[in-house]
């Protein structure tokens, strides 16, 4: 992420950010089947905040990979994951961090 | 420690954790014996041109691509591989495989795996009750 859209990541969405998704991994902890995942409440509020919150999922991408891809795609109408890195999910991460890096949404 | 809400069924004698947590694949994989994908319809999937649709049906469907035929029961079989489908309302919910021995094993989410002694002992909370057993001859 740029130095310019860190400083306009506002504390109050980092906040609400961290909050969801904490809230998002607990209700989905056991759960496989991603459509249920990404029905969560937390999980639509959080696609619900829109472009301003790519930045801090990428950050938990690079931190945990896990399965915020719907939300990505979503959020940007976007998928840059290459065909042979579909369901790999360090992959489908990393393919996701290199697009937010070549979109300035992720520090090079 | 696994959330008694979400497994009524489980107790502290009918199952045992035999991995550490991790979110590199999930319950329908594991059920396949892939420990390398998250298998996801229209993501990665046993089906060519699958769309995404997360129904029982299309669950039974790909284990059907896998060789699995729906069967009556959970008996174990010598010489015959059986795995369970899981649903609740419209969508599946988890994939449990038996083991040679007869127990069965499940990957519960992005969570641990454990052995189970039957497969309804991880049924009954989150992942409502098993819809299907299917089976296929050993490999």
């Amino acid at each position: 992420m740029t130095a310019t859209m860190q400083a306009q990541l506002s504390a109050e969405t980092r906040d609400r950010f961290q909050r969801l998704a904490a809230e998002w991994k607990e209700q989905s902890r056991y759960l496989s089947n991603t459509a249920q995942m990404a029905m969560l409440r937390p999980y639509q509020r959080i696609i619900g905040m829109g472009l301003s919150v790519v930045p801090l999922i990428l950050e938990e991408l690079q931190h945990e990979p896990d399965q915020w891809f719907w939300a990505l795609e979503s959020i940007t109408e976007e998928n840059p994951v290459p065909t042979e890195a579909a369901g790999n999910v360090r992959q489908m991460a990393q393919a996701w961090i290199d697009w937010g890096k070549r979109n300035g949404f992720v520090s090079p | 420690m696994i959330g008694s809400r979400e497994f009524p069924r489980l107790t502290a004698t009918n199952y045992r954790v035999t991995s550490p947590a991790t979110s590199d694949y999930n319950c329908i994989a594991w059920a396949a014996e892939d420990e390398h994908h998250w298998w996801q319809p229209g993501v990665f999937w046993p089906l060519a041109g699958s769309s995404a649709d997360f129904g029982i049906e299309v669950l039974v469907e790909a284990f059907r691509s896998l060789g699995f035929e729906p069967c009556a029961n959970a008996e174990f079989e010598l010489g015959v591989e059986k795995i369970a489908i899981y649903g609740s309302s419209l969508f599946y919910t988890h994939a449990a495989r038996q083991l040679p021995g007869g127990t069965w094993t499940s990957k519960l989410g992005r969570d641990v795996d454990i052995e189970h002694d039957m497969p309804t002992d991880v049924a009954g909370g989150l992942y409502g009750e098993v819809v299907r057993f299917m089976s296929r001859p050993a490999r």
